[in-house]
């Protein structure tokens, strides 16, 4: 179509390089643009060579490697094994580009580790094969027992230097594990790594452990606990494990959802009869009620602006997805694709917002564009919940089953290659991914 | 079985005992008996005239009533007297009897004579009343005759008229039924036109509609063959393309295939953002210089255009160096997702 509205032109230049040539020696060279609309549906090719080591390393998974992780896991990347690299340089003046061409790569990291006092020093380089351009040269420090932290660092620096979006591999996940042996069902809520290592277990209960939800500092965790016998609503400062218990209401104290500043918590309460959504100021305790229907209200989120927020309702007779602009505004209806929406995560821009969706039997996750309204339903699997949209959009983290347990999931947040994490025994849900900390 | 027995008894008796001899047998009798009392009695039908006559007569005579006083009345001297009286009385007696056969004579003869007059003037009267009768009848045949004949005219004449009427009627019934032909075959001939007409009208509307239902048809298939030809053009934009557009632009969309399979357009990408470059090629193809013309605003955008350019290890370019030197010397290439968010 846009080809054609160009071949005017084209049949004037031919016309006047005619008329052109007839009196005139050479004609200068005509404009002839190539529009290019569309690129390449593979993911982008990078080679992370493995960094060379100098020093005592740290046990455990290498910087590289960890990296390397890093990148598949966005679904972004796809990175060259590093068995089949034709060479391993760790400087920038032995990368030879045209083997990297050969290989059909577009990216080459390049680095060295050396470890001294305790220290991991990281010096690394991103080239550009096609432009044969360095892109990044830079270099980071961690205490060897960090290595992990290093890794990441540098995999969020080679992330953004690409594709110009701030990388979130260094954020965390809380998520809840349950495992079932002889004394009963233990609940342990855990805080690990993007890559799922690391995890440390912050909570371990009896009784079920719901609803973990990062403050934006990501220094805090607010959850529901029964470990009373009841459901109430807690906050647990990671750093100190010093824990409140906020909400415990009668009736119902779950769903809670930090505030931009952190000060209060949305949650959802039925201590009036109902199930409905208040905001906690947690400084004083006040509550202001936010929505006053018959219905269920709950699953409380912010959207970007920290003004408005999305909210499960089953007022339209199933549960849907509705949006509140502000505290008083008229709620909105965001879904209307089938009869089952729920559990709302609004993605960081503002431009989706993210839930499970019911489709045929089966329970997936999809996104709904809000400016125009499209549904695109982004996993395989059928028995998904709880999705959590990574602090920089692309990434979205979701429970499913695998065979008998529960099961973490990582998919581009388009609907891209999903990567598992390694699960640890049992069943694992409820995951939550925190706030890029700066 | 009786019956028949004793009927066969019968028949032995003698023919002259048989009922049948018998009944001739009185049946002549009575012939005879009445043939002679017929001509025995016949005479005596005529006294009845002479009764009349004499009841008549009887009445004209007073004397008889003075004779029987003169015998009732006594007397002394009656011997004499009454022989003397003997006498005379049979005297008047005789002549009495004797003038009383003469009168007897007198009216039998005129008795005679009118009876016969009588019967003359009845036998006139007869004739008369034969004549009359027969004139009667004469009279009463032709009246009849008359009347039959009129009655014949009269039913000739209904005949006829019945006939006129029943022609007129015929007349009539077949001027109406060929009225009613007529009328019959001219709304026949009216409906026919007018089927005729509608026929037209359908056959008309049904090539209309068959027009335009072609004309849809077609317009369907157009598009459909437009669709299918979109299709080809975006999935096998090389094979089609290279068939269908100039030298230039045959080499234009290979190169913009080499483009499309080199450029990773990052993350960040929004429909939104638009990179040009510029880029110098040598004649064998090879990429003599980029530079960005005009960037997005986005470090990574810019730089996955100018990656994908210079991913391209040689250009497709054409041999004919006039339209090398034309088109592919120097050309801008433009960036811009269609499908990013």
């Amino acid at each position: 179509m846009r080809n054609r509205a160009y071949r005017p032109d084209i049949r004037r230049s031919l016309l006047v390089f005619v008329i052109l040539s007839l009196f005139t020696v050479p004609a200068m060279g005509d404009e002839l643009l190539i529009r290019i609309t569309k690129g390449a549906d593979s993911a982008i090719p990078i080679s992370v060579v493995p960094f060379s080591e100098s020093g005592q390393m740290p046990s455990g998974d290498k910087v590289s490697r960890i990296i390397q992780n890093d990148l598949e896991m966005s679904g972004e990347f796809a990175p060259l094994p590093p068995e089949q690299m034709l060479s391993l340089p760790s400087r920038g003046d032995e990368v030879f580009f045209r083997d990297w061409r050969l290989l059909g790569q577009r990216y080459v990291l390049v680095g060295q580790v050396t470890s001294a006092g305790g220290t991991l020093n990281a010096q690394y380089e991103l080239y550009d094969v096609s432009q044969e351009k360095r892109l990044v040269g830079a270099t980071a420090s961690a205490p060897a027992s960090a290595s992990r932290s290093l890794a990441h660092h540098i995999s969020d620096r080679v992330y953004e230097a690409i594709t110009g979006v701030e990388g979130a591999f260094s954020t965390k996940l809380a998520y809840v594990t349950l495992e079932r042996n002889a004394n009963g069902p233990t609940y342990r809520l855990q805080v690990s790594d993007v890559d799922g290592k690391r995890a440390r277990v912050r909570l371990e209960s009896d009784e079920p452990i719901l609803s973990p939800a990062w403050s934006p500092d990501a220094k805090k965790l607010a959850y529901v606990s029964f470990e009373t016998g009841k459901p109430a609503v807690y906050v647990h400062e990671l750093s100190t494990g010093n824990r409140q218990r906020v909400a415990d209401f009668p009736g119902l104290n779950s769903a809670p959802a930090w505030s931009a500043d952190g000060q209060s918590l949305l949650m959802t309460l039925s201590k009036d009869g109902n199930a409905e959504i208040y905001r906690m100021n947690l400084a004083s305790g006040d509550l202001k009620r936010l929505t006053n229907h018959w219905s269920i209200d709950t699953e409380p989120s912010y959207d970007h602006t920290g003004n408005g927020f999305f909210f499960t309702s089953d007022r339209s007779g199933g549960p849907q997805i509705y949006h509140k602009a502000s505290e008083n505004a008229e709620p909105r209806r965001i879904t209307f694709g089938s009869r089952y929406n729920a559990r709302p995560r609004p993605g960081p821009d503002g431009d989706y917002v993210y839930y499970v969706h019911q489709r045929d039997r089966a329970f997936h996750i999809a996104r709904t564009n809000l400016e125009s309204g499209d549904e695109t339903v982004l996993t395989r699997t059928e028995s998904d919940e709880s999705p959590s949209v990574s602090p920089n959009g692309r990434m979205l983290i979701y429970a499913t089953k695998s065979g008998e347990n529960s099961v973490l999931t990582v998919i581009a947040a388009d609907g891209g290659a999903a990567y598992s994490l390694p699960a640890s025994r049992g069943d694992v849900r409820e995951p939550a991914w925190s706030p890029i900390v700066r | 079985m009786i019956g028949h027995e004793r009927d066969t008894g019968d028949k032995a008796r003698a023919p002259w005992k048989s009922p049948v001899a018998l009944s001739i047998f009185l049946h002549g009798l009575v012939l005879v008996v009445a043939l002679a009392g017929w001509s025995w009695t016949s005479p005596a039908n005529d006294p009845p005239p002479p009764s009349i006559s004499a009841r008549l007569v009887t009445q004209a005579e007073p004397e008889p009533s003075p004779v029987v006083d003169t015998v009732d009345e006594p007397d002394r001297d009656q011997e004499r007297q009454q022989a003397q009286e003997e006498q005379r009385r049979k005297e008047q007696e005789a002549e009495r009897r004797r003038q009383e056969q003469e009168r007897a004579e007198e009216a039998r003869r005129i008795q005679q004579q009118q009876e016969k007059e009588r019967q003359q003037q009845a036998e006139a009267q007869r004739k008369q009343e034969e004549q009359r009768l027969k004139e009667q009848q004469a009279a009463k045949q032709k009246a009849e005759a008359e009347a039959k004949e009129l009655a014949r005219q009269k039913a000739e004449e209904q005949r006829r008229k019945e006939e006129a009427a029943r022609k007129a009627e015929e007349e009539k019934r077949r001027a109406e039924e060929e009225r009613r032909k007529q009328e019959e075959a001219r709304r026949a001939r009216e409906e026919q036109e007018r089927l005729e007409a509608e026929r037209k009208r359908k056959e008309r509307e049904r090539q209309l509609r068959e027009s335009q239902l072609e004309a849809l048809a077609q317009e369907a298939a157009e598009e459909r063959e437009a669709e299918e030809r979109r299709r080809k053009e975006a999935a096998a934009a090389k094979a089609r393309q290279a068939q269908m557009l100039t030298e230039s632009e045959k080499y234009r969309a290979l190169i913009r295939d080499r483009l499309m399979n080199e450029w990773y357009p990052p993350s960040s990408a929004t429909s939104e953002m638009v990179t040009v470059l510029r880029i110098t090629l040598l004649p064998t193809g090879e990429l003599s210089s980029v530079a960005i013309e005009s960037g997005s605003g986005n470090t990574a955008f810019d730089n996955s255009a100018v990656s994908a350019a210079r991913a391209v290890g040689r250009y497709p370019v054409p041999d004919d160096q006039q339209v090398f030197e034309q088109y592919f010397r120097r050309f801008p290439i433009e960036f811009n997702p269609e499908n990013a968010k």
